[in-house]
């Protein structure tokens, strides 16, 4: 076992651990915290394969971008400030998902390389593609699927504007507008009561709600 | 889209850094270590002492005098003076996330050090992803900011949090694109071999020297405007926002953990403006296509004397700190902006403008 | 994109600007090294003059923040008179001003019927903890030596009201003294050159003087001092009006005396009352002796010399029928007015006009103000005194001794 091998067995074990925690993790923000060093992890994990390419754009786009997206989103709309835990109870749920998920990804990738799908390749053998040839290969070779999924990802980004839009009703205006809670309400627009208790003098809302 | 590729495999060889002329495979990673540290802590200081000296004289004042010779250890000694500060942790805070965040804004604001050069060979790596790298590596540093700014349990830290992860990403973009212009200008990513290739370049069609500023002016000013909301630095600081915000998501913090910020917030303006010497600036060259004195061996570029090293080392870091003092400059000068006029220049101008001066750049390099 | 649309050329106007500062001077001033002026009513810290405390307690009934504490005790005075009353007096036993306390209103000051309350410009009396910041009676005290001279009146303005009430009553009673006189004169004697000189010497009381002249020297001096050009000039010119009254009155004395009109002598003394800074310079230098602060010793000389002089006029205008010889006496005693030391030198100073005025140290004129007497510099500060506070008693102490060698000078010669 070298040097490298540690290394390699040490962020493994980290990022394993992360993404345990990732799913155990009772606090929302935590959660994605985690998911960030798992993320990382991953990133590293490449790195020690030297695919140094791809450590880079695991790195630019999870981390920096999609769980930065995800903490953002969690701040902006529900994440409890400070410390306060924020569960939904489905954690045995999450468990069983990604356990499962596991089995089957695990199942097929080491069905692919019994069954020599891979080709024979040995770990020491492994060195990452060179940027040109990961270009030649995204631009030349397989362009049309590259395309493809660009057209793919803009549709969902239109898509997703489209969804996130204000529906507009007939008359043009908003349909709903949620209330972020603040507190009590006021109880009523009418007159407040007297500091003895008793009714204020009769106002014209007062009077028509009492007609009515 | 080929000429590209082929004059890319042509300068791909990875040049060597000085700190591997050394035997032994210990000796040279403990070297370029110190080389960055050394880098990653004199050279802020040196870019706060001029923002310090160049906002006093602006606005009439003298700046720091009392510190050192001309107050120029000011910034250490407020250094010494956080590490006496007692460290504050809020009752509220979750203290972890809290404590770690300065940590997570800091590295990758010290590790972009790493593949910048300096000077013929005075570099630490040169990466042949240099240039994605350091990108990649400063975009990490919003996971700090955002974890400070939820980790204080306050509601200006939270909402500085999250402007600053909202102006990071969207000024993330035009700055990436910019960058890979100049990438495919260059025809690499190394940031070695951009400096290489703008020693060479000529101007399309003409057999004028230039640096990329100047086919590439465009670029360079998104580049750098993207850099300074990048830094969240005046007056793109709505994520601090004094007036508004106390002191945005640094606003629980103290004593170490502040200075870590703050130092972070140094350093990115340093190896920002690094990043546009190597990039726009054509790194340490004195002018384009006259090699430095006691580098004529190397082609003007490498295997150079002493006397050249020192030269182009002293070359990068004043072009560095002139960068640093126009972004001090622009401080002074301009008001902060609102918070939608910061998101509507960067998605309805930035990214537009940056998306059009790719197509441009890359048609003008494949026709030429 | 910036330098061709109509708002980036604002951005580089703005930038500008901005440049365009980085070049000016820095408008710092280098506090500890170098010092404002500061106004002579800069409130920097309350000063006691603990003399004129007459324990009335109105400072400290008046203070907002009840930051001034006073103990005093009554003492019985034995009766100035055989078979008169026993008075009883306020001894003012402690007297102290809790400057952590305080919020400097300067209401005191204001309300201090004796001027036993000033205010100092010293602000330079921080300290490492609150207690010390109780200033007690010794170093109030200490705080009246640094109270700045008052600014001079502008020219033509009125006297502060304690002077103009002297002034007034002197008048009356030179009024009373002139109408005697010329009762008996008229009793006496059939004297026509008498009436005849009245006027010439009403005349020389108030010498009309044109206004817009301005004394040369002083004015050079006082730059050299460093004064501004505005303070310098209007001295100047208050010193030219009181050279020429000087000058005409001297005229109107020769020629009152070349025609032997000694009637003119008796309204003479009453010109005095004109010059409000005269002190009386025996009383003057007896405090000063005694250890009084200059301006202590000069409000009280200033009362002396009232007294005295109110004292003298009433002698005068008793001794109206006196003899020739002995008006012209007068004469030249009023020429002199100001002192009443009978000193030796009065009859060589009256002989040329512009030096008529008497001498004593306040009239020296002394260049350099700015040097210090090192010894007293160095005594106080051995003594633990604040440098400041050294420094600007040790000037005094310069000045005094250079007025004080000229006029020896002068009496050498």
């Amino acid at each position: 076992m070298t040097g490298h091998d540690v290394i390699f067995v040490l962020i493994g074990l980290l990022t394993a651990s992360a993404a345990i925690l990732t799913v155990t993790s009772k606090n929302l923000v935590h959660a994605a915290l985690f998911l960030a060093v798992t993320l990382a992890g991953i990133a590293g994990v490449f790195l020690t394969l030297a695919a140094d390419f791809l450590a880079l754009v695991q790195l630019l786009v999870y981390v920096g971008a999609v769980a930065v997206l995800f903490l953002f989103g969690l701040m902006l709309t529900r994440a409890p400030i400070g410390r306060e835990a924020l569960d939904n109870q489905n954690r045995g749920l999450a468990i069983a998902v990604s356990g499962g998920l596991f089995v089957l990804l695990s199942t097929l990738i080491i069905g692919a390389v019994s069954s020599g799908a891979l080709g024979e390749t040995s770990v020491a053998e492994v060195t990452g593609p060179r940027i040109e040839d990961i270009g030649i290969a995204t631009f030349a070779e397989w362009v049309l699927p590259f395309e493809v999924l660009s057209m793919l990802l803009l549709a969902a980004l239109i898509g997703a504007i489209v969804l996130a839009r204000p529906e507009s009703g007939e008359s043009g205006e908003e349909a709903e507008v949620t209330r972020i809670e603040m507190g009590d309400a006021p109880a009523s627009e009418g007159p407040q009561p007297l500091p003895d208790g008793s009714a204020p003098e009769l106002t014209s809302g007062k009077r028509s709600e009492g007609s009515s | 889209m080929m000429a590209s590729l082929t004059h890319a495999t042509t300068t791909v060889a990875q040049t060597v850094s000085l700190f591997d002329g050394v035997d032994g495979f210990v000796l040279p990673v403990i070297l370029k270590l110190a080389f960055v540290l050394a880098v990653f802590f004199v050279l802020p200081l040196v870019g706060g002492y001029l923002e310090h000296k160049v906002m006093g004289r602006m606005q009439h004042r003298r700046g720091p005098v009392e510190a050192g010779p001309f107050g120029s250890l000011q910034l250490v000694a407020d250094g010494i003076k956080f590490i006496q500060k007692e460290d504050l942790i809020p009752s509220a805070a979750d203290r972890w996330v809290f404590a770690v965040a300065p940590g997570i804004a800091l590295v990758p604001a010290m590790l972009v050090f790493l593949v910048i050069p300096f000077g013929p060979g005075v570099f630490a790596l040169d990466f042949e992803l240099g240039l994605f790298y350091a990108l990649a590596a400063t975009s990490v540093s919003v996971l700090g900011v955002l974890m400070g700014g939820w980790a204080s349990a306050n509601k200006f830290s939270l909402i500085g949090g999250l402007r600053a992860g909202a102006q990071l990403i969207a000024y993330e973009l035009p700055l990436i694109i910019a960058a890979i212009t100049v990438a495919v200008q260059a025809g690499t990513l190394s940031l070695v071999g951009i400096v290489e290739s703008q020693a060479t370049f000529q101007l399309f069609g003409t057999g004028i020297n230039v640096w990329f500023v100047f086919p590439q002016i465009v670029g360079f000013a998104i580049f750098f405007v993207a850099a300074m909301a990048e830094l969240s630095r005046p007056p793109f600081d709505m994520p601090i926002g004094d007036s508004e915000l106390v002191f945005g998501y640094m606003t629980e913090y103290t004593g170490i953990k502040y200075a870590m910020y703050m130092l972070t917030e140094y350093a990115g303006m340093i190896s920002m403006s690094a990043l546009m010497v190597v990039l726009y600036l054509g790194g340490w060259q004195l002018l384009p296509g006259v090699p430095l004195p006691g580098c004529e061996a190397g082609g003007g570029l490498f295997d150079c004397s002493p006397l050249g090293i020192a030269l182009g080392v002293a070359i990068t870091i004043a072009k560095i700190m002139a960068l640093v003092f126009v972004m001090v400059w622009a401080r002074v000068a301009y008001p902060r902006l609102r918070e939608d006029q910061l998101q509507r220049i960067s998605w309805l101008v930035l990214v537009p403008l940056s998306l059009a001066n790719l197509a441009v750049v890359t048609i003008l390099k494949v026709v030429f | 994109m910036a330098a061709t649309s109509p708002p980036g050329t604002g951005l580089l106007k703005g930038l500008g600007v901005t440049v365009k500062h980085l070049f000016r001077r820095p408008s710092t001033l280098m506090y500890p090294y170098e010092r404002d002026d500061l106004a002579p009513r800069t409130r920097g810290v309350i000063a006691l003059m603990d003399e004129n405390c007459t324990v009335c307690m109105l400072c400290a009934r008046e203070c907002p923040d009840w930051c001034i504490y006073i103990e005093s005790h009554k003492e019985t005075v034995p009766p100035a008179k055989e078979g008169g009353r026993a008075r009883t007096r306020n001894v003012l036993d402690r007297f102290a001003i809790d400057f952590s306390l305080c919020m400097y209103c300067g209401i005191c000051v204001e309300v201090c019927p004796f001027d036993a309350l000033w205010w100092s410009p010293e602000f330079e009396y921080s300290e490492y903890n609150m207690e010390s910041l109780l200033h007690e009676m010794e170093k109030l005290r200490e705080w009246a030596d640094t109270v700045p001279a008052p600014p001079p009146l502008d020219d033509g303005a009125q006297p502060p009201a304690e002077v103009a009430d002297a002034i007034e009553k002197a008048e009356k009673e030179r009024e009373l003294a002139e109408a005697k006189a010329a009762e008996e004169a008229q009793a006496k004697e059939q004297g026509a050159d008498a009436g005849g000189a009245a006027p010439a010497a009403a005349k020389a009381d108030e010498p009309k003087v044109e206004a817009g002249q301005i004394d040369q020297e002083t004015y050079d001096q006082l730059i050299a001092e460093g004064k501004s050009e505005r303070m310098a000039r209007s001295k100047a010119k208050a010193a030219y009006v009181k050279k020429e009254k000087a000058r005409l009155k001297a005229e109107a004395e020769t020629v009152g005396d070349d025609g032997g009109a000694e009637q003119a002598a008796a309204p003479k003394p009453a010109e005095v009352h004109v010059e409000a800074g005269q002190i009386d310079q025996e009383t003057y230098d007896q405090l000063i002796a005694e250890g009084k602060t200059e301006r202590m010793a000069r409000a009280k000389a200033k009362a002396a010399y009232v007294k005295k002089e109110k004292a003298r006029l009433r002698a005068e205008a008793e001794g109206a029928d006196a003899t020739a010889s002995e008006e012209a006496a007068a004469t030249d005693e009023s020429a002199a007015a100001a002192d009443q030391e009978p000193s030796d030198d009065r009859a060589q100073t009256s002989d040329d006009a512009p030096a008529q005025e008497t001498r004593k140290l306040g009239d020296v004129q002394v260049e350099g103000a700015g040097e210090i007497d090192q010894e007293v510099f160095d005594q106080l500060i051995a003594e633990g005194k604040s440098e400041r506070i050294a420094r600007s008693k040790a000037k005094a102490a310069w000045v005094k001794k250079r007025k004080q060698e000229q006029l020896d000078q002068e009496g050498d010669a």
